[in-house]
């Protein structure tokens, strides 16, 4: 027994003082946090240096650049309280052959007006026709006139048709343009964006949004708002209903979140939420595999470099192998308390909002400890099988890697628990005990209600598990620790468990 | 002081279909040299491996004063395997400290006995280094030092002269004689058998599974004598091999190894006549060495076997 805490203390001695046990412990878990993190802050703290410049290709003739000017005024200022975004009617006063269609287009509406008004003229006269029948010929004289009225408005009715052909085409033309002009503009960096109404946009609901950086979800996001609220404007609108209602249906809405906890309401917050939990996994998942790392080095290092040999002519296999769990799983134990010990300063200076987080609670903390024992000495079991069995470090570290994507498999699915920590699949995840570990961390701070049952149940299973794993590994380190460069055969081993 | 008995008796050892060592024994007492030879695959390393305790025999046992093996209590041993490793980035007295630990010696115990072995090999300077930062011939005295630096009742080194320089090696020899002397149980491995015939009092020759021979030095060489005799003289005697009654084994420029014909010419009479020609500088009955007699053994018992 004595022999046990011997190898315990060497392997924790050795391993304490080293450079990637210092880096694991107390930069890795700060380097990972601003990882997740800064892309948030950057993303929230983007400096309002000046106001955005967004172009507007209107084809609708709605005159949509008020209304939008009007709606981003309302949302969103700059912190001087000047608009954040204005927007700009992209012109087309250079594009030449737009300039010469339009004055075609004009000649054509000029041709279209005074033949409009040739035609009111001739409806005027004939009126008066009819109302004073004393004229000369007057039989005569309403027949010509109809005549020349029927012909005026055919005339009137093909200018019209000729006005609406020209009119599509100088849309499309000035789409075209327009187009181009805010392409250059958005290339050099005058504009931010530009926006295309097309003239069936409030039926459609669609509108382009042209940008270098459509990724930039925060912007987009804010148009996609201000849009349906226009759009939905005007479709009310359009249904008759008194515009004096409409500002008043509109007003911006914020939805406050509360969650229901059994110590009561707490605000709830995304942020706290989902990154929270999931640095809980990464810290339990990065003290797991610091420390089931160590064991799996230390075995390849003693066997590569035959210490094995010497090792096991002075303690017995069992002996070498709890020793060496039980001195780098005290390591773990030592990181996750400094870990606990970063987390009560940041606390208790007001780093971080204690009020506003529930889960960081003593209870949790047990929980933690218990799920990186456990995580440990399931790992850390089938580290020291691999370490036994492996021919080379090369073999090793593939099945390490392995391994580690299985336990952070759970992390992917961290939005699925987010949104309901006891779906049946999450709860049948949490039962595999390659994965309860990284599942219960995430699900205990995150469930409402108590999940006592699959708290022992993982629990439980994972000790039986535990002692399955140890019993093979012992049989398999017993046996594979003398063997070296020696890739062994699958039946090999089985042959190993197999004997007492 | 009491005698202290390492047996090996009806020791069998199989991996898989392969035999490794059959019904093998042999006893070593304390105070004696025992050499453990043989050739490569002999079963040598498996057999020290059993002592240790490492591997377990598939039938057999192994006892010290009598008691099993797997059974002793407060009997210490010290190995050092062929295969020699040591912790790279450690220090050289941190990994003495922990192998003298791992067999009970006080960690205060173990860095004296650790500092006054380090001095005693010149290696003092070394105490603090990492192990990593030492040549090949330093990390080997280390793992000497790590072998008996906690006194051990049984001392088993496995080809332990093995790229130590001449200087070293007598240092190590000299060493092994004081072990020997405090009624301990020594035993070496090694391929370099004029180590060996120095060394050596009692040793057991393996060869596929099985003992070849088993004894002490002198009764083999004994056993193995040819009744032929050595003689080196100042100057060539080519007139010896005309001699009738006279068989040369082997001819050198100065010396001859011969055998006398039975009932033919007495030994005193050759003498007389090389004495009258030249000085005779040796004149010895010739006994073969461990290297001859082994390489005889073997060789005979392959025959056998094919």
């Amino acid at each position: 027994m004595k022999n046990i805490f011997r190898v315990a203390r060497w392997e924790f001695v050795s391993r304490i003082k080293s450079r990637s046990f210092l880096f694991n412990t107390f930069i890795s878990p700060f380097l990972f946090t601003a990882v997740i993190t800064l892309p948030l802050f950057i993303f929230n703290l983007q400096p309002q240096i000046t106001t955005k410049l967004i172009g507007l290709i209107d084809l609708s003739g709605q005159n949509i650049k008020e209304e939008l000017q009007r709606e981003l005024n309302r949302n969103y200022r700059l912190d001087n309280r000047s608009s954040e975004y204005l927007v700009m009617n992209v012109a087309v006063n250079n594009s030449s052959s737009y300039n010469r269609m339009a004055s075609k287009f004009e000649e054509i509406k000029s041709r279209l007006d005074s033949v409009s008004l040739v035609y009111d003229q001739i409806k005027e006269q004939r009126m008066e026709y009819y109302k004073n029948t004393r004229i000369p010929n007057r039989d005569y004289v309403l027949r010509t006139s109809y005549e020349k009225l029927q012909n005026t408005r055919e005339e009137k009715e093909l200018i019209e048709i000729e006005l609406s052909r020209f009119k599509t085409a100088l849309d499309s033309l000035y789409k075209r343009e327009a187009q181009r002009m805010a392409d250059s503009l958005l290339y050099t960096d005058v504009l931010n964006a530009y926006l295309i109404f097309l003239p069936d946009f409030a039926k459609t609901g669609i509108v382009e949004y042209h940008t270098k950086t459509p990724g930039d979800l925060r912007e987009v996001e804010r148009f996609e708002k201000i849009l349906q609220t226009i759009i939905i404007k005007k479709r009310i609108l359009n249904d008759q209903i008194p515009r004096s209602k409409l500002q008043r249906w509109f007003r911006p809405i914020y939805l406050k979140k509360y969650q229901l906890l059994q110590e009561g309401q707490q605000e709830w917050n995304f942020y706290v939420q989902f990154y929270g939990p999931l640095i809980g996994v990464f810290l339990l998942f990065m003290a797991i595999f610091t420390a089931g790392g160590y064991v799996f080095s230390s075995v390849l290092l003693e066997k590569s470099n035959r210490v094995i040999e010497v090792l096991l002519s002075y303690v017995t296999s069992s002996q070498l192998m709890g020793g060496k769990i039980l001195g780098l799983g005290f390591l773990g134990l030592v990181q996750i308390f400094s870990w606990f010990a970063i987390t009560g300063i940041l606390l208790s200076t007001g780093i971080i909002p204690a009020d506003k987080i529930s889960y960081l609670t003593m209870q949790n903390a047990l929980y933690f400890l218990i799920y990186f024992s456990l995580g440990f000495l399931f790992y850390g079991a089938i580290f020291v099988t691999i370490g036994s069995v492996s021919a080379s470090e090369y073999d090793a570290q593939q099945i390490n890697q392995l391994l580690r994507t299985i336990a952070i498999f759970p992390v992917l699915l961290s939005l699925l628990v987010l949104a309901n920590p006891n779906a049946p699949l999450i709860r049948l995840l949490s039962f595999i005990p390659f994965l309860t570990p990284s599942f219960m961390i995430m699900r205990i701070p995150l469930s409402i209600e108590p999940i006592t049952f699959d708290i022992y149940g993982t629990i439980l299973l994972m000790i039986v598990s535990i002692g399955f794993m140890i019993i093979i590994s012992g049989r398999i380190f017993r046996m594979s620790t003398l063997m070296v460069g020696k890739k062994l055969t699958p039946q090999e081993i089985w042959t190993w468990i197999k004997i007492k | 002081m009491s005698e202290n008995i390492l047996e090996v008796r009806n020791v069998s050892k199989s991996f898989k279909e392969q035999v490794v060592l059959k019904n093998l024994s042999f006893t070593v007492k304390s105070g004696e040299t025992f050499g453990l030879l043989g050739p490569n695959g002999a079963g040598k390393t498996t057999t020290m491996r059993m002592i240790m305790n490492i591997l377990q025999p598939d039938e057999g046992e192994i006892l010290f004063q009598g008691q099993p093996r797997q059974r002793l209590k407060g009997v210490h041993f010290g190995y050092l395997p062929e295969e020699r490793g040591l912790y790279p980035r450690a220090r050289v007295l941190d990994v003495l400290v922990y192998f003298g630990t791992l067999n009970d010696l006080a960690p205060r115990k173990a860095e004296v006995e650790a500092i006054r072995y380090l001095d005693r090999l010149g290696i003092i300077e070394y105490t603090d280094t990492r192990i990593n930062e030492l040549s090949k011939g330093i990390q080997q005295k280390i793992q000497f030092i790590a072998a008996f630096l906690h006194d051990p009742d049984v001392l088993i080194l496995d080809e332990p002269f093995t790229g130590l320089d001449p200087i070293n090696q007598s240092v190590l020899q000299e060493i092994l004689e004081e072990f020997k002397k405090k009624n301990k149980v020594l035993i070496l491995s090694t391929h370099m058998m004029d180590q060996a015939e120095k060394m050596c009092d009692h040793i057991c020759l393996i060869n596929q599974a099985q003992v070849v021979i088993d004894g002490s030095v002198s009764n083999i060489r004994k056993r193995f004598r040819e009744d032929a005799y050595y003689l080196e003289a100042d100057a060539p005697i080519p007139f010896i091999s005309s001699l009738k009654g006279i068989q040369i084994l082997e001819e050198g420029k100065n010396n001859y190894k011969f055998v006398l014909e039975e009932g033919s010419v007495s030994l005193a009479e050759i003498l007389k006549q090389v004495e009258q020609k030249t000085k005779i500088r040796k004149f010895e009955v010739f006994e073969p060495s461990l290297h001859d007699i082994f390489i005889r053994l073997i060789q005979e018992q392959t025959e056998v076997k094919s």
